[in-house]
């Protein structure tokens, strides 16, 4: 199988953080192949977020090029006892991304009024034929970002998705910081519980 | 900012997570989470929720294009690495990943031996052209058929001698098998002889617009070694690097990558099985460092297999 035919073959499978935990512990003793099975299981959803994050495509396989290539020679720094091996790619990835970010002081211009993932979570009920579609997981997050309140959830949307600071939203905003910093803390001890059952343990 | 106290490091635990606060703040905080029985496991159960929300995003494909690519140059990064480290491992080399475990090394003998190939090819060169790194034209091509026939000619008279020596060894008696490591170059040395010469190798001459001579391959049907020579080569551009291919009907087979040295020289050995009348032209292309799959550069150097 050549590897088109490898990421044509991804699919919304359950994959299990135990699976990903072994493809580690091989890339620990220099397999090469296993860093193409992460690459493949994974790929989409990163190259997804950070997509998301920098809107430029070339920029995005770069950045996805980078996660994975850090991956591989940061292997044995993975530490299962912190995180799913998901948690941590993706993690690196927007990392990655944000930095991009920040480095060209680039900001995206859309004001809240305008925000795009939570907004949509909040402003439309799924139709039966997307929620269909999606996966149980991400029903799941949908349900739980619904529940959160218009303020928590738009503190969460420049955090997460547009990268912003604390100190940024507050200016963007004109909120005090300690609100933000309160709203933000709220918003994700509150998500914590509905979604604790994705935590995946490493084994 | 290390004097973080619990409760300040509790309260920015979620920015943390989110990546949200100054790189300063979040070392400060993350320095207390190593260490705090209480922040630490909390930091990670907030990382996971984060992580959560990545499955929010619009999914996106990637050019199914650009994916592979980077999937292979991923892939042949990291074997590149390894055998990297591999090759500066003391051990034998391993020949049983085929031809594609060269990916990366250009040479596999010891420094004493490479330094008889270059010396073989600087001998056969003419002095005037040492130097040049890519005049083309027909001089060169001339300097370096004269250089092929020269180094032909060293490789029969050494054949000759090694056999010579053999028939003589052959009616003594054995002598003691040496132990030391001196003797290992010359083994290596008899078995490149071996691999580039006798009734069954095919010589495929390599050429470039304009300019043949660019270099031989050397195709052991009988012990399926692979010798390819290349001379007056210019360095691949900046992050990229040359790629070596046996063009069949039906396939193009990766046979590794390489850089030619300062002087626009370029030595490998490979082993790889081939029917034997499989082989229709070598070609090197250049590619992005690490190699690809299969050809997507310009063809640098090739040379029909045609009998």
């Amino acid at each position: 199988m050549n590897p088109s035919e490898q990421e044509l073959s991804y699919s919304r499978e359950v994959r299990s953080n135990a699976e990903d935990v072994a493809l580690i512990r091989r890339m620990c003793d220099a397999d090469e192949t296993a860093l193409g099975a992460l690459y493949d299981r994974w790929v989409r959803s990163l190259y997804s977020l950070v997509f998301h994050l920098l809107k430029d495509a070339d920029e995005a396989e770069d950045v996805v090029e980078e996660t994975f290539w850090q991956a591989w020679r940061k292997a044995s720094s993975y530490e299962p006892s912190r995180g799913a091996v998901s948690t941590w790619l993706l993690t690196i990835g927007r990392r990655r991304a944000l930095d991009r970010l920040r480095a060209k002081g680039r900001r995206r211009e859309e004001s809240m009024s305008q925000s795009g993932v939570l907004a949509d979570v909040a402003s439309s009920a799924p139709d039966p034929l997307q929620a269909a579609e999606e996966s149980e997981r991400r029903s799941q997050v949908r349900a739980a970002l619904r529940e959160l309140p218009d303020e928590q959830r738009s503190v969460l949307e420049l955090g997460y998705f547009q990268g912003l600071s604390q100190a940024e939203i507050a200016d963007m905003t004109g909120q005090p910081l300690g609100t933000v910093k309160t709203r933000m803390r709220l918003a994700m001890q509150k998500l914590r519980e509905p979604l604790s059952m994705y935590r995946e343990s490493a084994e | 900012m290390n004097n973080l106290s619990h409760d300040e490091a509790y309260s920015e635990l979620a920015a943390v997570a989110l990546d949200a606060v100054s790189v300063e703040l979040s070392v400060a905080v993350r320095e207390h989470a190593a260490v705090c029985p209480e922040c630490g496991p909390e930091l990670s159960a907030m990382e996971e929720t984060v992580a959560q929300l990545g499955q929010l995003v619009p999914q996106r494909a990637m050019n199914l294009g650009h994916g592979a690519g980077i999937r292979s140059r991923l892939v042949m990064r990291a074997r590149g690495e390894r055998e990297s480290r591999s090759a500066a491992a003391p051990g034998p080399p391993d020949l049983a990943r085929g031809v594609a475990s060269l990916t990366g090394l250009g040479h596999k003998l010891t420094p004493g031996t490479q330094r008889a190939v270059d010396a073989e090819v600087k001998k056969a060169l003419p002095p005037q052209k040492r130097q040049r790194s890519f005049p083309g034209g027909n001089l060169l091509a001339l300097a370096a058929s004269i250089a092929f026939i020269a180094t032909a000619i060293q490789l029969a008279r050494v054949t000759s001698d090694r056999n010579s020596l053999r028939n003589q060894v052959a009616t003594r008696p054995a002598p003691p098998v040496p132990q030391d490591s001196a003797n290992a170059p010359a083994t290596e040395k008899e078995a490149l002889i071996a691999a580039m010469a006798g009734p069954d190798v095919k010589i495929v001459p390599l050429s470039t617009k304009g300019a043949a001579g660019m270099g031989r391959v050397f195709w052991n049907r009988s012990s399926n070694d692979w010798t390819m020579v290349v001379y007056t080569m210019r360095p691949p551009k900046p992050g990229m690097t040359y790629q070596v291919w046996l063009v069949t009907d039906s396939a193009k087979i990766s046979a590794g990558t390489f850089k030619p040295d300062s002087n626009g020289h370029a030595f490998m050995q490979a082993k790889y099985a081939l029917d034997r009348n499989a082989l229709k032209a070598v070609a090197v292309t250049e590619e992005p460092a690490g190699g690809m799959p299969s050809p997507t550069g310009p063809i640098v150097v090739s040379g029909s297999a045609a009998p």
